[in-house]
């Protein structure tokens, strides 16, 4: 019965033409900053190497399909939640909001399998969108760009080799996603409160501006409070890039990213199964 | 005729308001049974309480004598129109109806024979967003038909429907009817539950007003409305007559019901002498009178 409704709730997803803004939109933006990477190589070294110019003699050029990988994710990331809450945020309260519940769950079946199936798609969206989104990225830039050592800022500039940094991305891969599934959790919580889609996108954009806003406000409470806080975790994929990595803060994310993805599933399906659908 | 369905002292509240007050009544089996009653009277949200889409309230509901509240999948002998029929409207009909065969392991052969009976098999593969109202009605019984239940919950079918549209859903409600299922209509259409119903419920600001065999009601007795000057003297008279009951008085009208074996109140010499009366009418229609 579960695999029917997930395969039901896929459907519906994959029917839906919102599902494949952010894709849409990944696929024209990337090459688009990777041509302007590729253009503005020497601006951009320019700024990389600031006064190291003055006492190392460089050849050739740092510019390559990783630097820019590395680049296009660090700036695109902080908008990645947006695209996260697309198929989150819609999921549950389009139901309520077109009335489709009425006829899906005057059936025999369970809520919690209804609802059930309905995160599993969620959670597949947010990894393949997460997927797309790092891999094209590396992928374009790649092709465009080409391949080399990656320059990166970590206490001074760390030269990362060739071989050493594809396995990088993939645990920044990891690291980015784990984040954004709790936002994507968030998002489907509030989208089991509401009625209409749009409401659950702004409390969770807002949640996340909010807990990004704390993270870099140089005050003692919030220092405190930053570690426990899934947001504050949002550009920690940039760690993937240091030597050593800090894996004593990435299992520190994880657990939090756990818990709260935990607690916000925990709500969904106990505030879900208790609703009365009167849409 | 056994029942199929007993509703048992259901209540619902919403915050303080009563939507359901200790309703009951039982639903025979093969019926076409009309719970009518103006907007607000509490229809939907009994029907609602029907089909698992409120989980908190009073009472007890019986399928067959058994508790709905004990059995799981209850539903699976139930196909449901709740208010306006709502699907995805992004898919197409055969689409639509493909994910509900999936909830109810029904065989996707079934969707060609329930699309065939609501006349739609032409038009199987359009969107449902390019359906008319009526269209999608249709679309709507046959969804609640999918899993071959025995009782179809109909809320307001003929809601927004053209005349032709309205005889198309009471040809299929007979049809059905015809096949050994129970159809229960919630309806305000007074129209629609003489044309189309054997029984009937009454409710009213989420009380029950009456529950009949209409057939059975009218078969053995008669009714009349007796306009007076003086009700209060008419009344009187009235209860110290033979074979006669006084069902209800407003103001200066009172319903009066009669044995069908007895001479009709029209004709009878001795209650037509009595003052103060200023008209004697024939009531065809209780169900009206108890819903006005």
């Amino acid at each position: 019965m579960f695999r029917s409704m997930f395969v039901n709730e896929a459907i519906k997803t994959l029917q839906k033409k919102r599902t494949y803004i952010s894709f849409i939109l990944l696929f024209f933006l990337v090459p688009m900053i990777v041509l302007a990477i590729g253009n503005g190589s020497g601006y951009l070294e320019m700024q990389i190497y600031g006064q190291l110019k003055d006492s190392f003699i460089v050849f050739g050029s740092l510019t390559n399909g990783y630097l820019s990988s590395y680049l296009i994710i660090a700036i695109l990331v902080g908008q990645m939640p947006f695209l996260a809450t697309i198929v989150a945020a819609e999921i549950v309260s389009g139901e309520y909001a077109k009335g489709t519940f009425r006829m899906y769950l005057s059936r025999p079946i369970s809520r919690y399998k209804v609802l059930f199936s309905k995160l599993i798609v969620v959670i597949i969206y947010t990894i393949i969108m997460m997927f797309f989104f790092v891999f094209y990225t590396l992928g374009v830039s790649c092709l465009f760009l080409g391949v080399g050592d990656l320059a990166v800022f970590h206490q001074g500039l760390l030269f990362l080799s060739d071989g050493d940094v594809l396995w990088r991305f993939l645990l920044a891969f990891a690291i980015s996603t784990g984040v954004m599934l709790s936002i994507s959790c968030l998002c489907f919580m509030l989208s089991t409160f509401f009625k209409n889609s749009v409401t659950p996108i702004i409390i969770t954009i807002s949640t996340v501006f909010i807990g990004s806003a704390i993270s870099f406000i140089p005050l003692e409470i919030f220092e405190l409070i930053n570690p426990f806080l899934f947001t504050g975790y949002i550009d920690l994929f940039l760690s993937a890039f240091h030597d050593p990595i800090p894996w004593n803060i990435i299992a520190n994310a994880s657990v939090t990213c756990v818990v709260w993805s935990s607690i916000f599933i925990y709500i969904s399906f106990y505030h879900f199964n208790r609703k009365e659908i009167l849409t | 005729m056994s029942n199929i369905l007993s509703i048992d002292t259901v209540s619902k509240y919403y915050g303080q308001l009563k939507a359901l007050d200790g309703i009951s009544f039982e639903v025979p089996e093969n019926s076409i049974f009309a719970i009518l009653g103006p907007n607000g009277s509490g229809k939907s949200t009994l029907i609602r309480v029907l089909a698992g889409l409120i989980t908190s309230w009073e009472g007890d509901i019986f399928y067959k004598n058994h508790s709905i509240r004990k059995k799981e999948n209850y539903t699976n002998n139930f196909g449901f129109i709740v208010e306006d029929p709502s699907f995805y409207e992004y898919l197409s009909a055969a689409m639509n109806l493909r994910i509900l065969c999936r909830l109810t392991n029904s065989p996707f052969a079934r969707i060609e024979e329930v699309l065939s009976l609501v006349d739609l098999s032409d038009r199987k593969d359009e969107l449902v967003s390019n359906y008319s109202y009526g269209m999608k009605q249709r679309l709507g019984i046959a969804q609640a038909l999918l899993h071959d239940p025995k009782i179809l919950i109909l809320d307001e079918p003929n809601n927004g429907l053209d005349p032709v549209g309205v005889n198309q859903i009471a040809d299929i409600i007979y049809k059905l009817s015809h096949e050994g299922k129970t159809i229960c209509i919630s309806t305000h259409s007074l129209n629609e539950v003489d044309r189309l119903c054997t029984d009937v419920a009454i409710m009213k600001k989420g009380r029950l007003v009456i529950a009949k065999d209409i057939r059975g009601v009218s078969s053995k007795k008669r009714f009349f409305r007796v306009e007076t000057f003086d009700a209060k003297y008419v009344l009187s008279k009235i209860k110290s007559l033979r074979g006669l009951s006084v069902l209800a008085a407003q103001s200066n009208s009172i319903l009066v019901s009669q044995s069908v074996n007895s001479i009709p109140l029209t004709e009878n010499k001795t209650f037509n002498k009595i003052k103060s009366i200023k008209s004697i009418q024939i009531e065809s229609d209780l169900i009206e009178y108890y819903y006005v």
